[in-house]
C-alpha cells in the first residue's frame, strides 16, 4: 500500500473533516438532543482510540489485546487527579497521557523482545492485569463504584462544560492527536515501522533499530489512548473499570480489522462504522455486541485488507497523487549525483 | 599494515553437537570483489549470517571496519556499514518499491518520531535523495510505486540490492544473488555487480553459479563442512583437487538454487 | 499427627481439583496447538457451551448426572467440529507448509475466532441472559466428604475421576489409534504427513474435536462444581489453560497438565492471603514471568514453533 509522505496531501481531508465537525453541532441542534451529542462525542473518542490502535498494531504490526486498559489509566489518572487533586482539564489532558505512555513503557521493557504471537497474549495479560486493579484496589480506585468527575472541560481558564464546548473540545483534541498519528504515519518513521510489520528480522539487518521502534510507538499508542482516557472522564463524569475491560480492546481491534489493517482513514471508518451502526441498530438492543463479533468475523473472511485496502479506485488515485508528488519533490529529477 | 575491513578470526558456530562452521579464517580488503562457494550445507549463509550479526559466535571474533562485532545486534553492524540480501529474497511485500528502498535509507539515517512529526531538518530530504540514487542504480526508478509483491522475481532481486545500497554500505554482501536466474539475467546481474564494485564498493557474494563466481571475482573463498579449504584468485581455486573433491568430482556445477 | 493444618491439605485439594479442569482446557489448547501452531480463542466458549449444554439437559430432562456430563462431550465435539469448519479451515487457502503455519494465518485465525467466541458469549447471553444460573440442588457435586482431617467435596472426587479418565482415553487415542497417530504425525510435520497419505483436513478435524470435548467437558464439571453458570465463564479459564500450555512448553501435554496443576493450587493458596477478586493475577503473573523468564516452558520442552 503506498503511502504518502506529503503533508499536504492530509490537508485537504483534515479540512474537510473540520467542516464537517463544525457544521454537526448546527445539524444536531435541530434535533435538540443531547443524546446526539453525547454520541458524537464517543464516536471521536474511539475514533482516536483507533487511530492509536492503529499505529501499533497497524503500521508497526504488534498485535495489541490490552489497549483499552491504557485508555482506562488515562481515564482514571485524569478522574483521580480531577477529585483527588483538584486539577483542571488542562493539565488532566497531558498527564494522562504521559501516565498511560510511561505504564506502557514499563510494560514494554520486559516484554518487547517476545515474538508476535506471545507479545499479544502478554499485552491480554497486561490489560487484564491492569483491569483487576481498577476493579479490586478499592482504597485507590473505588473499585467497581466507579469515579464521578465532577469538573467538566476547562481550558487554560476558559470553562467549556456545555454541551457545545464539550463537543469542540473533543474534537479539536481528537484532530490535532489523529493528525499526529497521520502523520507519524506517513513518514519515513513510517516506513521503517512498516518494515517491523513486514519483517522485522530483514527491517533489523537493514539497520532499523526494531526493538527500540516497537517500544516507541508502544508508548506513543498508549499515550494517546491515555489522552482518550481523560476525554472521556471530563466528558462523562463518570467512569468504571467495565469502560476498559477486554471487550472494549477487541472491539477497538474490530474498527481497524474492518476498516483496514494499516489504513487510518479505515481505522477511522471503522472506528464510525462500529459506534454509529449499532445507535442506529439500537432497536436490536442486545444485539450490539454480537453485531461486532459478526462483522469482524466476515471482514476478516471476506475483506482480509479491510475496507479500504479493498477500493482499489482509492489506491490508485493514492498511487498518481503519490507519483505526481515525488516526481516535484526531487525538483532535478533523476539523474543526479 | 592495513586494517582488513573484514576480518575473520577462527570464526566457530555450533548448533547443538554440528559445526556449521569451523574455525574459518579469512579477510576481506577494501575495493575487492570477493566469492564464497562451496557445496550446499557448507556453511555459507552460517558464516553470512556471522558476519551479519544474525547468529552469534560460539567461537572466534569477526572485526568489521575494525570494530569487534561479536554480540552485535543485526541492526548495529548495518550502522557500522554492511548491506546484506537474503538467500530466500526477503523483500517487504506490502510496501511500495521505493517504501522498501527507504527502509534501508531511513535505517541508516534513522528519522525519530519527532523528526516525522515535526520535520525540521533536511532529514527526510536525505533520505529521499539516497532512495532515488539507489533505485537509480538498480534501475527501479520506472517501478518506484509498484507494489513489491507484484514485481517479478528478477525485479525483487534487484529491489533487495537496492534496499542495501540505500543504507550506502561500505560493504555488500549477496547471498546467492543469481539463484533462480537465467542465463541472459545471470549475466546482467554480473555486470550491474561488476558495476557497484567499480563505483568503489567492496562486494562479497555467495554463489552456486560458478561462471558467475570465477568470472567477476578476484579472489575466491571455498567452504566445505564447515570448514576453509581455499582461499585464493579463480583461477587456482578451480585447480584445487580439494576444491575439485568438495565438489564431488565436478569443477562446474550448477547446484540449483 | 497434625503438623500440616487441615485448612491447607483442603486448599490443596480445591487447587487440584481446579487444576485438573485447567488441565482438561489446556489439554484441548495444546492438541490445536500443535496440529495448526494456531491459538484457538474460542477455546473459552466451548467450556460455557458445555456447561450450558448440561445446564439446559438438566432443567429439561432432570436425568442422571452422568447424562449431562455426556451432553456437555456431545455439544462441545460439535462445537469443534463447526468451529473449526467456520472460522480455521477457511484460511488454510493453500497448502504449502510456509501458508500452513505463515504468520499472516495464525494472526487471521487468532482474529477469526477471537470474533467467534464474541459472537458465541454473546449469543449466550442473549438467549440466557448475562446472569448467573444456578444449578438445582440435587446436581450440585459439593456434598461434603470427610477424608481423614481434612473435608473434600464430592466434586473433588467426580472431577478427579472423569479427569482421569478422560486422559487416559487421550493417551490410549495417540498411541494406539490410527487417529492418533494420524495427529502427532501432523504435529510433527504436517506437510510430510500430507505426503505419506494422511488426510491432514481429518486429522484437524479430529483434533479440534478431541480437543473441545474436553474443554466442554471441564465447563459442565465447573459449573456444577461451584453451581453457577453464566456465558461469560469461559473468558477467564481459557486464558489460564493458554497459560498452562505456555508453562508446559507449547506442544507437550505432559507438561500442560503439570502447569495447569500447579496454576490450579498456587490460585487456591493465594485466595488464603488476598481477595478472591486478585486471584486471577496469580495466572496473568506465572504467564508474563513464563513468557520472560523461561521461553522454553517451565521444563524446557522448548518454544520454537513459531
Amino acid at each position: 500500500m503506498n503511502e504518502s509522505r506529503s503533508p499536504t496531501r492530509l490537508i485537504v481531508p483534515v479540512l474537510v473533516l473540520l467542516m464537517v465537525f463544525a457544521a454537526l453541532p448546527a445539524v444536531l441542534a435541530s434535533f435538540d438532543r443531547g443524546y446526539f451529542y453525547q454520541i458524537a462525542n464517543l464516536s471521536l473518542i474511539f475514533v482516536l482510540l483507533a487511530a492509536s490502535l492503529h499505529l501499533v498494531t497497524g503500521v508497526a504490526g504488534l498485535l495489541h489485546l490490552g489497549h483499552a486498559a491504557f485508555y482506562g489509566v488515562g481515564a482514571y489518572t485524569a478522574a483521580l487527579l480531577a477529585t483527588k487533586a483538584g486539577l483542571g482539564f488542562t493539565f488532566t489532558l497531558p498527564l494522562s497521557g504521559l501516565v498511560a505512555a510511561l505504564i506502557a513503557f514499563l510494560v514494554a521493557l520486559p516484554t518487547m523482545r517476545l515474538v508476535s504471537i506471545y507479545f499479544a497474549v502478554a499485552t491480554l495479560a497486561i490489560g487484564q492485569m491492569l483491569y483487576l486493579v481498577m476493579l479490586n484496589w478499592v482504597d485507590f480506585t473505588k473499585g467497581p463504584n466507579g469515579i464521578i468527575v465532577t469538573k467538566g472541560l476547562n481550558l487554560f481558564g476558559f470553562d467549556l462544560s456545555g454541551r457545545l464546548g464539550t463537543y469542540y473540545t473533543v474534537a479539536a483534541v481528537v484532530t490535532l492527536c489523529v493528525i499526529a498519528i497521520g502523520r507519524l504515519s506517513h513518514s519515513y518513521y513510517g516506513n521503517a515501522l512498516r518494515s517491523i510489520r513486514e519483517d522485522d528480522q530483514c527491517a533489523d539487518a537493514m539497520g532499523v533499530r526494531t526493538v527500540r521502534l516497537k517500544m516507541e510507538v508502544f508508548t506513543l499508542s498508549a499515550f494517546f489512548a491515555g489522552v482518550a482516557g481523560s476525554l472521556w472522564a471530563h466528558m462523562t463524569g463518570y467512569i468504571s473499570p467495565g469502560d476498559f475491560k477486554f471487550s472494549e480492546s477487541i472491539l477497538i481491534l474490530a474498527m481497524i480489522v474492518v476498516g483496514g489493517l494499516g489504513s487510518l482513514p479505515g481505522a477511522i471508518i471503522g472506528a464510525l462504522l462500529l459506534i454509529l451502526l449499532p445507535e442506529g441498530l439500537r432497536g436490536m438492543g442486545d444485539f450490539r455486541n454480537v453485531m461486532v463479533g459478526v462483522v469482524m468475523f466476515l471482514s476478516i473472511l471476506f475483506l482480509p485488507r479491510g475496507l479500504l485496502g479493498e477500493v482499489s479506485a482509492l489506491k490508485l488515485v493514492r498511487q498518481q497523487l503519490n507519483a505526481a508528488w515525488r516526481r516535484t519533490d526531487n525538483g532535478i529529477g533523476i539523474g543526479w549525483r | 599494515m592495513t586494517t582488513h575491513l573484514l576480518d575473520i578470526d577462527q570464526a566457530t558456530r555450533r548448533f547443538g553437537g554440528v559445526l556449521a562452521v569451523d574455525s574459518v579464517s579469512s579477510h576481506v580488503d577494501e575495493g575487492e570483489l570477493v566469492g564464497l562457494i562451496g557445496p550446499n550445507g557448507a556453511g555459507k549463509t552460517t558464516l553470512f549470517n556471522l558476519i551479519s550479526g544474525f547468529t552469534p559466535l560460539s567461537a572466534g571474533t569477526v572485526r568489521f571496519r575494525g570494530r569487534t562485532i561479536n554480540g552485535m545486534r543485526p541492526n548495529q553492524v548495518a550502522r557500522l556499514g554492511l548491506g546484506r540480501t537474503f538467500q530466500n529474497l526477503r523483500v517487504f511485500p506490502n510496501m511500495s518499491v521505493f517504501d522498501n528502498v527507504s527502509v534501508g535509507a531511513v535505517g541508516t539515517l534513522p528519522q525519530g518520531p519527532f523528526g516525522a512529526l515535526f520535520a525540521r531538518d533536511g532529514r527526510a530530504k536525505d533520505i529521499s535523495d539516497r532512495t532515488w540514487h539507489a533505485l537509480e542504480l538498480a534501475g527501479l526508478t520506472g517501478v518506484a510505486d509498484e507494489l513489491a509483491a507484484n514485481l517479478s522475481y528478477g525485479r525483487r532481486k534487484y529491489l533487495e540490492i537496492a534496499r542495501a545500497l540505500a543504507m550506502q554500505p561500505k560493504f555488500l554482501i549477496l547471498d546467492e544473488p543469481a539463484a533462480g536466474l537465467n542465463d541472459t539475467e545471470t549475466r546482467d546481474l554480473a555486470a550491474f555487480i561488476r558495476r557497484l564494485h567499480a563505483g568503489g564498493l567492496t562486494i562479497m557474494l555467495v554463489e552456486h553459479d560458478m561462471n558467475l563466481v570465477m568470472g567477476i571475482c578476484q579472489r575466491v573463498i571455498v567452504l566445505a563442512s564447515g570448514r576453509k579449504i581455499a582461499d585464493a584468485p579463480p583461477d587456482e581455486v578451480r585447480r584445487m583437487p580439494a576444491v575439485l573433491e568438495a565438489y564431488l568430482g565436478t569443477d562446474e556445477g550448477e547446484m540449483g538454487a | 499427627m497434625d503438623f500440616i493444618d487441615p485448612y491447607y491439605l483442603q486448599q490443596l485439594a480445591i487447587g487440584l481439583s481446579l487444576g485438573m479442569t485447567y488441565a482438561l482446557m489446556a489439554i484441548g489448547f495444546t492438541l490445536i496447538f500443535g496440529v495448526l501452531n494456531v491459538v484457538n480463542f474460542a477455546h473459552g466458549e466451548i467450556y460455557t457451551l458445555g456447561a450450558f449444554a448440561g445446564l439446559v439437559l438438566i432443567t429439561a430432562a432432570a436425568p442422571p448426572i452422568f447424562a449431562a456430563i455426556f451432553a456437555a462431550l456431545a455439544i462441545g465435539a460439535f462445537a469443534g467440529f463447526s468451529l473449526e469448519r467456520l472460522a480455521f479451515k477457511p484460511f488454510r487457502r493453500f497448502t504449502d507448509e510456509a501458508s500452513l503455519k505463515s504468520r499472516a494465518m495464525r494472526e487471521s485465525t487468532l482474529l477469526s475466532s477471537l470474533a467467534v467466541s464474541i459472537i458465541v458469549r454473546e449469543g449466550l447471553e442473549i438467549v440466557f441472559g448475562s446472569q448467573m444460573r444456578s444449578v438445582p440442588f440435587e446436581y450440585l457435586i459439593n456434598t461434603p466428604v470427610r477424608v481423614g482431617p481434612v473435608i473434600l467435596v464430592t466434586g473433588d472426587f467426580i472431577i478427579f475421576a472423569v479427569s482421569a479418565v478422560m486422559l487416559i482415553g487421550l493417551q490410549y487415542l495417540l498411541r494406539r489409534t490410527r487417529v492418533g497417530l494420524s495427529i502427532r504425525a501432523v504435529s510433527n510435520n504436517p506437510l510430510g504427513a500430507k505426503y505419506v497419505g494422511i488426510d491432514t483436513d481429518r486429522t484437524i478435524i479430529m483434533t479440534f474435536v478431541v480437543g473441545s470435548m474436553m474443554g466442554a467437558a471441564a465447563g459442565i464439571l465447573v459449573g456444577l462444581y461451584y453451581g453457577a453458570i453464566f456465558p461469560a465463564m469461559g473468558f477467564v479459564p481459557g486464558i489460564k489453560a493458554f497459560v498452562a500450555m505456555v508453562m508446559g512448553g507449547l506442544s507437550s501435554i505432559p507438561g500442560a497438565v503439570i502447569s495447569a496443576l500447579i496454576l490450579g493450587v498456587a490460585e487456591s493458596m493465594a485466595t488464603t492471603f488476598v481477595s478472591s477478586g486478585w486471584s486471577d493475577m496469580v495466572a496473568y503473573g506465572f504467564l508474563i514471568l513464563t513468557l520472560i523468564f523461561f521461553p522454553s516452558g517451565l521444563f524446557g520442552a522448548g518454544r520454537e514453533r513459531v
